[in-house]
């Protein structure tokens, strides 16, 4: 696929990472920035900021830069062009060297004050923080229904339950995002994979302002597509540590089927009939054979891709636990 | 080879079978490359053309020192030739051309001029087609096609003649018929992407007319293309749409079956049946094929950038 050459320096360690992805934002970079700086200096820490500037066409980006020049702690990814929040978060990762990464909104929304807590609640020994935005400032129709209703969706097909998948204001230990890799619209889901890969998750309230500047740019939508890959998430989780074994058990009421309806045909044969003989019964028959055989095949085929590609769940388990020490 | 890494402008030309007059082709083009007073260098690459072919090849290299080389064993397609060319290509620009006198060679300072402006990647549109009118046609569809599907304003994606920057093919991998979309691909990857009507000489090694081959090739590009850019990541989103919308059609058909025979009608000699058993059948395997789609994916997705960095600043 797509190829990246630009690479990291990696000479200091850093213990915070702050990671704002931004798309037209011009009204609201400086405010952020300013909040943010207050926030950081008092936490004592080392940190960076690392704005990504998603393909903006406003002001953005020469507003960043002119940040870049102020101050040494930011640093900023101005990409080729607008690819949108999961790829945004995941180039800022990719740069990111804390060892606690924290994703925020660039629009005022969230409040740069969450951050000590959300140490805090990292440092009781969580992978992963997730802000709940428990008192929402926005539309109930267009963007809270529709956000709880996914939350709801996203909870019950992965079981791993939190309140506010949607909230951009989480931190993350680098471990997790080190192992997790994040593609399409996966930004959603890194809690609940992170989760099933044994990482320990938390959830803290934090407070949620309404909008000043701009418009929303972000949000959950095209639920259709978002159902589908949520089905893809679960089935990843589920199947891909032994792929061959769950295609195999896929298969297993198609070949039942097959055997119940041969033993069928078989009588039917058996039994002597006035001219008519059902064909149908055989037909299905060998159609049922033919797709359970088909989908061993397919199993076999995974796993063959599982044990040749560089990553599964299960290697992610491993390093979560290897890293624990 | 010869010189050290001072090279402006690479040519990359794969030779095919249909090759025009090689000769002609480095004498005008280096003739029009002169005047930008740029260093510039040739690369040929022999896509297996056979050896009376070759021999023109390396008579032209040997009188010339910046031109190189490259012979395939046997014929790698288009593709390959691009790939190994770019590879070799030293210069920070880099030109394709097609084997025959495509397109006017005065017509490349248009094109070097929106480099220089700033564009990454400009396209030749071949203006006044002088071909067949049915290669035209096919042309034309083709075109329109992949514009509707992609939304990249490009008229002439087949034309031979680019001008592209270095980092374009630094970041975009060529394999497959993918070349023909590598100005779509590069504008996908938000590098500034531009054509300019260049003049359509006649195209006098070869062309006649396409085969019915090369548009069953063509269907197939688009499909790829539409694949590529709309499902790449996501393989259950489309095999997950079309898997489902199959076995809801063979669940309703069924259903129906279902009451009809709870009604008393016998339904065992139905063809509908059938159709309706196999509908879902096929609906749970090309959801299947969506899922091991979506496992290639997963555990690859360490490679897979879906980003691509124009500036970092640290």
């Amino acid at each position: 696929m797509e190829r990246s050459n630009i690479a990291r320096r990696d000479d200091e360690n850093v213990f915070l990472s702050v990671v704002i992805p931004v798309f037209n934002e011009q009204e609201n970079v400086e405010p952020v920035y300013a909040q943010l700086k207050e926030v950081l200096k008092e936490l004592g820490r080392s940190y960076e900021i690392i704005f990504v500037d998603d393909g903006s066409w406003d002001d953005t980006f020469p507003l960043l830069c002119g940040l870049h020049q102020g101050d040494p702690h930011v640093k900023v990814v101005k990409l080729r062009r607008n690819f949108g929040q999961t790829p945004a978060m995941s180039a800022g990762f990719d740069m990111a060297r804390g060892d606690v990464v924290i994703t925020m909104d660039g629009d005022l929304q969230n409040d740069p004050w969450d951050i000590p807590h959300l140490l805090k609640k990292m440092a009781q020994g969580y992978d992963v923080v997730s802000g709940w935005r428990a008192h929402r400032k926005d539309s109930f129709v267009t963007r809270i229904l529709p956000s709880k209703m996914a939350n709801w969706l996203i909870g019950v097909i992965t079981g791993v339950r939190i309140h506010d998948y949607g909230c951009t204001l989480k931190a993350y230990s680098a471990k997790v995002l080190k192992n997790i890799h994040l593609y399409s619209e996966m930004h959603r889901f890194v809690p609940a994979m992170a989760t099933i890969a044994g990482a320990g998750i938390g959830e803290l309230v934090v407070s949620h302002h309404p909008r000043i500047y701009g418009r929303s740019k972000y949000g959950i939508s095209r639920t259709g597509k978002v159902l589908l890959d949520l089905i893809a998430v679960k089935l990843l989780i589920r199947f891909s540590p032994n792929p061959g074994h769950w295609f195999g058990i896929f298969s297993v009421p198609f070949w039942l089927l097959g055997f119940v309806l041969g033993l069928w045909s078989l009588k039917l044969a058996l039994t002597p009939h006035a001219g008519y003989f059902p064909i149908i019964i055989p037909a299905l028959c060998f159609l049922m054979f033919c797709s359970a055989f088909y989908l061993v095949l397919l199993g076999l085929l995974s796993e063959l891709v599982v044990k040749t590609g560089s990553y599964s769940i299960a290697r992610v388990s491993w390093a979560m636990v290897s890293d624990e020490g | 080879m010869r010189e050290a890494r001072s090279v402006d402008i690479s040519v990359v030309i794969p030779v095919s079978q249909h090759s025009g007059d090689l000769e002609e082709i480095y004498t005008r083009f280096s003739s029009e490359l002169e005047k930008t007073g740029q260093l510039y260098e040739f690369i040929f690459i022999d896509d297996g053309i056979g050896e009376k072919s070759f021999q023109i090849l390396k008579h032209i290299q040997e009188q010339h020192a910046n031109v190189k080389v490259i012979k395939f064993n046997q014929t790698f397609g288009e593709a390959v030739a691009l790939s190994v060319g770019f590879e070799k290509a030293r210069g920070e620009i880099i030109i394709t051309l097609a084997s025959f006198m495509q397109t006017d060679p005065q017509d490349i300072h248009k094109l070097l001029h929106e480099i220089e402006v700033g564009y990454d990647l400009v396209i030749g549109w071949r203006y006044h087609r002088v071909d067949p009118v049915l290669n035209r046609w096919q042309s034309i569809a083709f075109n329109w096609i992949t514009r509707r599907l992609t939304k990249v304003p490009l008229h002439d994606l087949n034309c031979s003649l680019r001008v592209l920057r270095r980092k374009v093919v630094e970041a975009i991998p060529v394999y497959g018929d993918q070349f023909r979309f590598l100005p779509i691909l590069a504008n996908r990857q938000g590098f500034r992407v531009k054509e300019v009507r260049v003049r359509h000489m006649e195209e006098m090694g070869e062309t006649g007319i396409y085969g019915l081959g090369s548009y069953v090739r063509r269907m197939i590009d688009i499909f790829t293309l539409f694949f590529l850019v709309k499902f790449t990541k996501k393989p259950l989103r489309f095999f997950g749409l079309i898997g489902s919308a199959l076995f809801g059609v063979g669940l309703s058909i069924n259903l129906y079956l279902t009451v009809i025979r709870l009604m008393g009608n016998a339904i065992g000699d139905r063809p509908l049946l059938l159709l309706g058993v196999l509908l879902m059948v096929l609906g749970i395997q090309t959801f299947a094929i969506g899922l091991v789609g979506e496992i290639i994916i997963f555990t690859h997705a360490k490679k897979i950038k879906e980003y691509n960095i124009e500036q970092f600043l640290e």
